[in-house]
């Protein structure tokens, strides 16, 4: 942490980087530098290749252990085999904090970053979205989302810190979405998770699961989102210097509402 | 029609293309679904980037173990794992 040098937060990201034996120590090198590069590694999601509790242990050892806190959310991938909690065990004893609609707050040089995070769902976007209606299947595809989306908010507006980060795996805006497919657009997203970002101050959203999207947008709100999927960003991890004076102290970010976000 | 999507005894079309897409998700041995499948004349490509060179050549072989006589071009990178020589400034 930078916290005499002009109050500066240096969140390392990625997603997607689906582990298993194959993948061991590609990542390690460049990871091994994230103790002088920043204060926090997040991970957004799809882990693993199908979520077994054998894909979880290559997570740890690629991820674990490396100098600077590690927090995570799971992704579609890591729900597949239904190991999700052994998934969350492995990680877990490697010292990765695992958020699902809950928060963490880290102490870093005296400013407090607190980060959300839920995998989210799909639904898709404003003016284009699945409602909740109609059949029981349908109706159980929006509450899902809408149910991870208010988890997601409380998270967020419930942290005491300085600066609040969203991290989710599926995008809470299109704007990130751009480059994929406009038909799978309500698969990749859903603006819920937006308004959610936007009922907190919060001074960055993370994301992946869109491979073939871009990396970088803005909810209705007007908080920066970044696609860290690994196909985007094209290596190891990115990362964000957040500069003082952040949204929760700035004023900057005024949609806090529970109506329509666009 | 009774066809089986994917013989490769006809050009390829919206079937073969979902077959091959939902191959590539669904094999236990591959689960990508960052890959797109074209068609292009009378052979389809197979465009994407994975994490291991060792995903690339499981998806070739399968490609063609389930899919013989048709022409698949497969066009998979490997997506790159150095550190950043940037980082994003958010002010």
């Amino acid at each position: 942490m930078t916290g005499d040098d002009n109050m500066v937060v240096r969140i390392a990201a990625v997603g997607d980087v689906h582990m298993d034996q194959d993948v061991l120590g590609r990542f390690r090198p460049a990871l091994e530098q994230l103790p002088e590069r920043a204060d926090a590694l997040l991970l957004a999601g799809d882990l693993t290749r199908h979520g077994t509790e054998r894909e979880a242990r290559c997570v740890a050892t690629e991820f674990g252990n490396l100098g600077v806190p590690v927090v995570a959310v799971l992704g579609n991938h890591d729900y597949h085999c239904d190991e999700v909690p052994a998934v969350i065990r492995v990680l877990e004893d490697a010292g990765i904090v695992v958020l699902e609609g809950t928060n963490l707050v880290l102490e870093c040089g005296g400013t407090r970053i607190g980060i959300a995070g839920a995998k989210g769902f799909g639904g898709g976007f404003a003016g284009r979205c699945a409602s909740e209606f109609g059949e029981p299947e349908m109706k159980a595809f929006i509450r899902t989302t809408q149910a991870i989306a208010d988890q997601l908010g409380v998270a967020l507006r419930e942290m005491e810190c300085d600066v609040r980060v969203a991290l989710t795996h599926y995008a809470p805006v299109p704007d990130t979405l751009a480059g994929e497919p406009l038909e799978i657009y309500p698969f990749l997203g859903s603006y819920l998770l937006g308004q959610a970002i936007d009922s907190a101050p919060t001074e960055l959203a993370l994301h992946g699961h869109a491979h073939a999207g871009s990396e970088r947008g803005t909810t209705p709100g007007g908080v920066r989102v970044r696609n860290v999927a690994h196909p985007v960003i094209k290596q190891a991890y990115s990362v964000f210097h957040l500069h003082a004076p952040y949204a929760g102290t700035s004023g900057r970010v005024s949609a806090i509402s529970g109506s329509g976000s666009s | 029609m009774n066809r089986q999507p994917g013989t490769g005894e006809e050009p390829p079309d919206d079937y073969l293309e979902a077959a091959i897409q939902r191959l590539l998700t669904e094999h236990t041995e591959i689960a990508e679904q960052g890959l797109t499948v074209t068609r292009r004349d009378h052979s389809l490509v197979v465009c994407g980037e994975v994490e291991s060179a060792q995903r690339r050549e499981e998806i070739l072989r399968l490609v063609l173990e389930h899919f013989p006589r048709l022409p698949v071009t497969v066009d998979i990178g490997l997506i790159r794992t150095q550190a950043p020589t940037e980082v994003e400034e958010l002010r």
